[in-house]
């Protein structure tokens, strides 16, 4: 117990990235290819100059998605759902942006507000599920997810469809509904200081206020949350329907971004949810460590598809050393549970 | 024959700033009772996890039977000989008696589990040292006293040699412990070598041969209990004498600060607490004495609020609370020190300062309830009060932000009652709040309580030592299957009339009854 305690807490997180980093190398000889020619072009394509406005960009998403597993990760619950609620928010923000004919300076906060409202109230359904009929949010979110997706598949196929278009895609958004972009940078928007704001706020909420101190309470140890008059139902409601807000953000901030459309699947293949649920258990939920392990997955992520490129090793290599490092951290916990039942009291 | 069993030669562990164990050196006759003494936070747990290879020291060695062993892990120190009896038992509550004993070293036959060698083999050892089990047996069914049967079965049969058993009394009704010394003796007389971890000094000059003491992490006495005295063996563990500190009388009462009323509670299906009626009020200390698991823990959770009742009201200063929930009753005038300290009363993984604070962080210091910054919390506040605390109650640690799970119980403890003493709430709950506490700080822990009382609050008391119940309680209910079976008026209640009522004595216990 105490052992385990004075060792370095991050020696099984970076633990876990270096062993990842070894397996792929691994897979990567295996398959008669070169490693280092490999990662190194994954370091190339991420952090070459010419492309940081990409990788920046990918990075804020990262973050955002990050956030929605991080927030309830809190208090202890997986919220699997992170797609589902992206894909919300995207359909959201296009219908508003699109069909109230809002004027420019308040189309893309209505719609970014809306995306929020939706989703975060599409992820809160998790937490009376839970508590009303004890169905755990990990499931709920999980099996909500691909429901929400399949909604907003029809409306793009169908009732929002472009016409005349073979892609199932919206008409591009209105001049007016397109999200500010910085100066003359192609793909990183207001969205990426909006990112850095929700992350300072996560931080402040989770280290200054009653409520963040609440969550991490019920998520250390959920009984001495309610011995002590918590009530973790209505912290799972705000802890879900944050997390689900962020969520919708992030979708907004996609369909407002160029190409200006909604296009199917257009959220969902890129695997930001999946990137974020990685950075997110990889920094043990810590809200300032996020941002941090955001940027190890943001760098798999982008130089996936130059290492594709140049070193000829499928970018779905990212998806591997992904796997492996929440593989890893997963029998953390096992272990960590393991040791804790033979401890002693003192 | 040679006479050690087991030797420490100067074993040390340190865990961040804390010296748990300093040079400590200790030797084990073959065929003894070796009594390890000392107050919480003395080294004694540290020292046995160290013997049964939970913990690695630091430097110092260990020799078995002459040899010098380095355990990796516990299965190291089964292998040498030791067997081990946890404070909180090990067992598989689903499954029977004997499949718990023989787990891990199973007799099989043709590759499966020979049940019938089993039961054989639970019933020869039963009957070898006295244990009486039955071994088809659920053990989720047993009592506490028949499941520490099972852990030292469990020991035995992997042929332990050397038993550690770490306060296996705190469990037990006084019937059992007669039993269980029995159990020891004659394990002894057998040859096999019995370490008993304990702070209670009776049990130690009842059952013992030899008695090593700790203190601060260090040896400060060495004896032969024969040789010794009860008054001896306080001043090695404490270094000073304690001074008993006795109920200084009633005080005037005051207000009712809480009234159950016919309270019921039903727990899957079987009827945990029937039909209980008290009342507490404003300068004065209700005990309810009991075994544990007679009802005790679901009354504390029904007046709490974390366990709904089946029936009956409860009312707080008056209010009828009964579909409350916590929240709204602990703002009602309710504080409460559980008996599952690591369990409830505290987030292990979280510093002394988080646990000090929680309930207290929306209210100043901490925490702002109206205006601007409400919702918000000033930590600069919150460490600045948990290290005054932390100097008011003693609470020995490497600072603030200690984790509460890497403090000795006793420390531990005092966090939780600095904790729910500062609300200042009307009626105090406090269940077992010396279990597993030494001598010193039990002394500290009643004193608090007494003024807690002085004050004009009232207490309710849970305990299941009879000692505590008479040093602090004005009046003594008794639990006994879910009912309260006797009320004693301090000037009627004794260790034998409470003792006789803990053990189910209803038809005795009615003629004391003095509503």
């Amino acid at each position: 117990m105490i052992a385990r305690l004075t060792r370095h807490p991050a020696v099984v997180p970076i633990g876990a990235v270096v062993l990842a980093i070894l397996i792929g190398a691994v897979v990567i000889l295996l398959a008669g290819l070169n490693p280092i020619d490999a990662y190194a072009a994954v370091l190339q394509g991420s952090l070459d100059v010419r492309n940081l406005d990409y990788t920046f960009s990918v990075w804020g998403f990262i973050c955002g998605m990050g956030l929605v597993a991080a927030i309830p990760l809190r208090m202890g619950e997986f919220n699997l759902g992170g797609n589902g609620q992206l894909v919300l928010g995207g359909v959201t923000a296009y219908v508003v942006a699109s069909q109230l004919g809002l004027p420019g300076i308040i189309a893309v906060p209505f719609a970014l507000i809306a995306a929020m409202l939706v989703s975060g109230g599409f992820a809160a359904v998790s937490a009376p599920l839970a508590t009303r009929f004890g169905i755990p949010i990990i499931i709920s979110t999980l099996l909500l997810s691909p429901v929400a997706v399949a909604v907003a598949s029809y409306l793009v196929r169908f009732p929002l469809a472009e016409k005349g278009s073979g892609n199932a895609q919206t008409p591009v958004l209105p001049e007016d509904a397109h999200i500010w972009s910085l100066g003359d940078l192609r793909y990183t928007t207001v969205g990426l200081p909006l990112m850095v704001a929700v992350m300072v706020i996560f931080y402040v909420v989770d280290s200054r206020s009653a409520v963040g101190f609440e969550l991490r309470v019920t998520g250390a140890n959920r009984r001495f949350g309610e011995y002590a008059g918590l009530k973790p139902g209505r912290l799972a409601i705000g802890a879900m329907g944050s997390a689900g807000a962020v969520a919708g953000l992030v979708g907004a901030i996609i369909v407002l971004s160029s190409p200006y459309r909604f296009i199917d699947g257009a959220l969902i293949s890129p695997g930001y949810t999946f990137a974020g649920l990685a950075a997110a258990l990889l920094a043990g939920g810590r809200p300032a460590l996020v941002p941090v392990t955001a940027i190890l997955f943001t760098i798999l992520q982008v130089g996936g598809a130059s290492m594709e490129r140049t070193a000829e090793v499928p970018r779905q290599l990212s998806d591997v050393l992904q796997g492996v490092v929440i593989v890893i951290l997963a029998l953390r916990v096992v272990l960590d549970r393991r040791r804790a039942g033979a401890g002693k009291d003192s | 024959m040679s006479t050690a069993a087991v030797e420490l030669r100067a074993i040390s562990r340190r865990f961040d700033a804390v010296v748990a164990n300093d040079g400590i050196d200790l030797v084990l006759a073959r065929g003894t009772v070796h009594a390890v003494m000392g107050e919480n936070g003395a080294g004694k747990s540290t020292l046995m996890s160290i013997l049964f290879g939970l913990v690695r020291p630091d430097s110092g060695e260990i020799i078995v039977d002459g040899e010098a062993r380095s355990f990796q892990s516990p299965l190291d120190a089964i292998a040498a000989g030791l067997g081990m009896v946890h404070q909180h038992f090990r067992l598989f509550d689903s499954m029977t008696v004997a499949e718990n004993v023989v787990f891990g070293a199973e007799p099989t036959r043709g590759g499966r589990i020979d049940r019938a060698a089993a039961d054989a083999r639970v019933r020869s050892l039963a009957e070898r040292y006295g244990l009486d089990t039955d071994p088809q047996a659920r053990v989720g069914d047993l009592s506490a006293g028949a499941r520490q049967r099972v852990e030292i079965l469990k020991a035995l049969h992997r042929d332990a040699r050397i038993l550690i058993l770490d306060e296996p009394t705190a469990v037990l009704t006084p019937s059992e412990v007669t039993s269980l010394f029995t159990v020891i003796r004659r394990a002894a007389e057998g040859g096999t070598t019995v370490v008993l971890v304990t702070h209670k000094i009776q049990e130690v000059l009842d059952v013992s041969t030899e008695v090593t003491v700790l203190r601060d992490g260090r040896v400060s006495g060495r004896f032969v209990t024969a040789d010794t005295t009860s008054a001896e063996l306080v001043r090695a563990m404490t270094g000073r004498e304690v001074e008993v500190v006795a109920n200084p009388g009633t005080g005037t009462l005051g207000e009712t600060v809480l009234e159950v009323e016919g309270v019921s509670v039903v727990d899957a299906r079987v009827e945990r607490v029937s039909n209980v009626s008290l009342a507490v009020r404003r300068g004065e200390i209700v005990g309810i004495a009991g075994v544990s698991g007679n009802g005790q823990h679901d009354l504390v959770a029904a007046i709490l609020g974390t366990t709904p009742v089946s029936a009956g009201r409860i009312l707080l200063g008056g209010d009828d609370v009964t579909g409350a929930p916590v929240a709204a009753r602990r703002s009602a005038g309710l504080a409460v020190i559980p008996e599952d300290r690591r369990g409830e009363g505290s987030a292990v993984t979280m510093s002394i300062t988080e646990n000090l604070s929680l309930g207290h962080h929306r209210q100043p210091p901490i925490g702002r309830p109206k205006g601007f910054g409400r919702g918000w919390m000033s930590l600069p506040a919150a460490r600045t009060r948990a290290s005054e605390q932390i100097s008011s109650y003693d609470i020995r640690t490497s600072g603030e932000k200690q984790p509460v799970g890497s403090l000795s119980g006793g420390n531990a403890q005092k966090v939780v009652i600095a904790r729910e003493l500062a609300f200042d709430a009307p009626l105090l709950i406090a269940e077992q709040p010396t279990q597993g506490v030494d001598v010193g700080a039990i002394e500290a822990i009643h004193g608090r309580l007494l003024d807690y009382r002085a004050s004009g609050r009232g207490i309710l008391l849970v305990s299941h030592e009879i000692s505590e119940l008479l040093a602090l309680a004005d009046r003594v209910l008794v639990m006994f299957a879910g009912e309260i079976v006797a009320e004693f008026d301090r000037s009627q209640a004794s260790a034998e009339r409470i003792g006789a009522a803990m053990a189910g004595a209803a038809a005795a216990a009615g003629e004391e009854w003095t509503a």
